[in-house]
């Protein structure tokens, strides 16, 4: 009897297999050309992105290694880019809350080589997905089990992870729980991992690894969380830590006569870096940003300037010996971040690094010894300073024999609220700007804003790691926009700026003659690159946070965006933005054709 | 407010047995968790300050059962604490026992109360309720069993409650 059964269930097998086969060309996965071993992403490669991107490949975070996201391809212009429309999508996972955190979402930067792309999403899984034959084949997912409770109740601002790096055969990724994993870029297997921060204090990792010869360089955040921020190096080959540059002094070293209390600086002074800075092969120099000084708002608990943080950060790529440094905010009252990437560039003769930073302006200095050239506001409103000194390039109301810094208006003991504008989120959080080096222009992903922050004194550095360390906590009071401004690099002067509902979360991409980004209400745009008329747009259905980036397959040039409601905005800063309380968690890449 | 905790008593007195005040527990747990308390108010129930500002800890509160039951049926007028009971600033309710508001008063900027993601039962808040009183209320700093209580043993989480010092860098676990 059951000799039988088995029979007959092997027969109506065969039987499905065999109709099944008739149906393969609508079957579910698509028919593929053989998937084709890419070759090796070498130093020299990198070194020579531009020729990458201009092939339609697009190998590290940002485009290149200077930082630029800039693309030369040229099908997708600012005449054929109204016939723009989805080509393709793709579900991902990741959605899943953990720790504080109700979901995860999208922040990440798609790379893109011989027509595949490696995406994340927030808890750290990596896609590889074949595009070619114009639509979209899941190759590979790698996820790397991402204790989401232990990590996600330290993220301060999401459960993020903005994108892989490439080296040699491999996938090189951070996890929010403080890995750097390397994974084969043909199997999907992980060779090797090793742990460079450690959440037990209070530190996570939510940003792409930056390829630097056979370096992987890695950012920490947790300045919310009372870290000791810093910048490591891991050799790829050894898989060893060559360096570890702390953006914090400690007792003995230069810059610890900035900070002036006997609060040890070094268990909570912040100075974290978890936005992927740039790299100049020339001088073998990598830039990086140091974010806030803990706790972020109670300035009179850490008197002094508080180097290194709210700087630009230049060191040796060799040995991380800081080589110069340039402070944006001393004494920081108002959490303004200088974690934001350095994007360098070389105009008339100078080399120069561009930064926009959270305090809502745009600077240049001289890249090989960071001089400053000069800053500009890129947002409507700045009422914390009436300006920067075009001499020294600090605030007007700096005072360097004060230890407490007030400028013209801040959070302080005396005052239980502040308003100041741009808000403590930033004029420019992480989401990147791009740079056309034809039209010289820079463009800003802004964040129009003000806020108001409550102090709360701190009375002493905390006992104990993983909790708040900010001396007090930000609310929104009015409504928040956004805009793309574009600075003019040869002037240092705003040249024009497009005003959008909501503010700026994802960053921008610059072509040709386009400017491509998206808003949190669901669009994704394209602008003209000179006038920033709008001349395209395409409304996703989700909360667009990521940046976009362009590639080519089978020599069709195609734009790609992660879609998926991530970052902070929709757990701390929501009030300003009401309509935005609709958006729901997603995890959807969007590619886009002609 | 009493015809409030009246009808939720009453829900409660259907259930009787030993095994069901287990399950009643697990039930307050799970709530505490789902209900995302966590968000703010921090596993532990401390609470604290920074982003988002400062979360009451729900270890110092001097609420009674009854308050409790109340701040998270109604939520906090101009706080950050969402209501969690469907219907109770409906306007054409018999009763409007949230400080007599409506939704047209809880909608204005100046007694804002938001909705929570997830609305609880009933039952779900007498435990969730419970649960503060039992496993928060009044204890002292948090600990490595109640955070093990908590998260159980699959996360690193409770390591940094271990009494030696978290301050060496753990090694990654295995891939699965």
């Amino acid at each position: 009897m059951k000799a039988n059964k088995l029979h007959l269930l092997a027969g109506a097998a065969l039987a499905c297999l065999l109709s099944s086969a008739a149906y393969a060309d609508n079957g579910p996965v698509a028919e593929k050309p053989a998937t084709v071993a890419s070759p090796d992403v070498t130093t020299e490669r990198l070194n020579n992105a531009n020729q990458e991107l201009a092939q339609g490949n697009w190998i590290t975070h940002h485009g290149n290694l200077w930082g630029q996201r800039y693309s030369p391809l040229a099908q997708i212009n600012k005449d054929t880019v109204k016939g723009l429309h989805v080509a393709w999508t793709m579900q991902l996972g990741g959605v899943e809350g953990g720790g504080i955190w109700s979901h995860g979402g999208l922040e990440g930067t798609p790379l893109a080589e011989n027509g595949y792309l490696y995406v994340t999403d927030g808890w750290g899984s990596v896609y590889k997905i074949d595009t070619r034959g114009g639509k979209g084949a899941l190759i590979w997912k790698m996820d790397p089990k991402t204790d989401h409770d232990w990590a996600g109740a330290v993220a301060c601002c999401g459960v993020d992870n903005r994108g892989v790096a490439l080296y040699k055969n491999l996938v090189v990724s951070h996890t929010l729980d403080g890995r750097l994993v390397a994974t084969d870029k043909e199997t999907g297997q992980v060779k090797w991992q090793r742990q460079v921060a450690n959440p037990d204090k209070g530190e996570v990792v939510t940003g792409a690894p930056l390829i630097v010869k056979n370096t992987a360089i890695t950012g920490v955040a947790g300045a919310e969380y009372g870290i000791r921020g810093w910048i490591a190096a891991t050799d790829l080959d050894t898989q060893k830590e060559v360096w570890r540059t702390y953006t914090i002094p400690g007792k003995g070293d230069p810059g610890i006569e900035t900070w002036k209390s006997d609060n040890s600086a070094e268990v909570a002074g912040g100075g974290s870096t978890w936005v992927t800075g740039s790299y100049d092969s020339a001088t073998n120099t990598i830039v990086w940003g140091v974010g806030n000084p803990g706790p972020d708002w109670d300035n009179a608990f850490r008197p002094g300037d508080n180097l290194y943080t709210d700087s630009s950060l230049a060191v040796d790529a060799d040995t991380g010996k800081i080589k110069w440094h340039f402070q944006h905010t001393p004494n920081d009252p108002y959490d303004y971040d200088s974690v934001s990437e350095n994007v360098l560039v070389d105009v008339d003769g100078k080399k120069l690094a561009l930064h926009a930073n959270r305090n809502g302006f745009g600077y240049a200095v001289d890249r090989t010894d960071g001089k400053f050239e000069w800053a500009t506001p890129f947002v409507k409103k700045v009422t914390w300073t009436k300006g920067i000194n075009p001499q020294t390039g600090k605030p007007v109301e700096y005072d360097p024999s004060k230890d407490v810094q007030g400028y013209a208006v801040a959070p302080h003991r005396g005052e239980p609220t502040t308003d100041f504008c741009p808000g403590n989120m930033g004029g420019k959080n992480w989401p990147p700007t791009s740079y056309n080096p034809e039209l010289k222009l820079w463009y800003i992903p802004v964040i129009e804003s003000c806020n108001r922050v409550t102090i709360a004194p701190e009375k002493a550095v905390p006992a104990k790691s993983r909790e708040f360390f900010t001396g007090g906590g930000p609310s929104q009071p009015v409504r928040i926009t956004g805009s793309v401004t574009a600075i003019d690099v040869t002037t240092g002067k705003v040249a024009g700026k497009y005003e959008t509902k909501f503010p700026n979360l994802g960053g921008t991409l610059a072509t040709k003659d386009l400017v491509f980004s998206g808003e949190p209400s669901g669009e994704v745009y394209a602008l003209d690159g000179k006038t920033l008329q709008k001349l395209w747009g395409f409304n996703t259905g989700g909360g667009v946070s990521a940046p976009p980036m362009t590639f080519e397959a089978d020599g069709k040039q195609y734009v790609a965006i992660l879609v998926g409601l991530g970052g902070a905005w929709d757990k701390w800063f929501i009030d300003s933005t009401p309509e935005l309380k609709t958006m729901q968690p997603g995890s959807t890449l969007y590619v886009f054709g002609l | 407010m009493r015809a409030l905790v009246v009808g939720v008593a009453f829900a409660l007195s259907l259930a009787i047995p030993a095994s069901a005040a287990q399950d009643e527990a697990a039930l307050g747990r799970a709530t505490f968790a789902k209900a995302n308390c966590v968000g703010c108010h921090k596993w532990h129930g401390n609470g604290g300050g920074g982003y988002g500002g400062a979360a009451l800890s729900l270890r110092k509160t001097e609420l009674d059962r009854e308050q409790i039951i109340h701040t998270v049926a109604c939520g906090r007028p101009s706080t950050g604490m969402p209501y969690f009971l469907r219907g109770v600033y409906d306007e054409d309710a018999t009763e409007h026992p949230c400080y007599g508001f409506t939704r047209k008063d809880v909608t204005s900027s100046d007694n804002h109360v938001a909705e929570a993601a997830v609305f609880l039962r009933p039952n779900e808040i007498e435990a969730v309720a419970d649960y503060v009183l039992n496993n928060i209320k009044g204890h002292g700093e948090p600990n490595f069993a109640e955070c093990q209580a908590f998260f159980g043993d699959t996360s690193r989480v409770c390591e940094t409650y271990k009494p030696q010092s978290a301050h060496q860098m753990p090694t990654p676990s295995t891939i699965n």
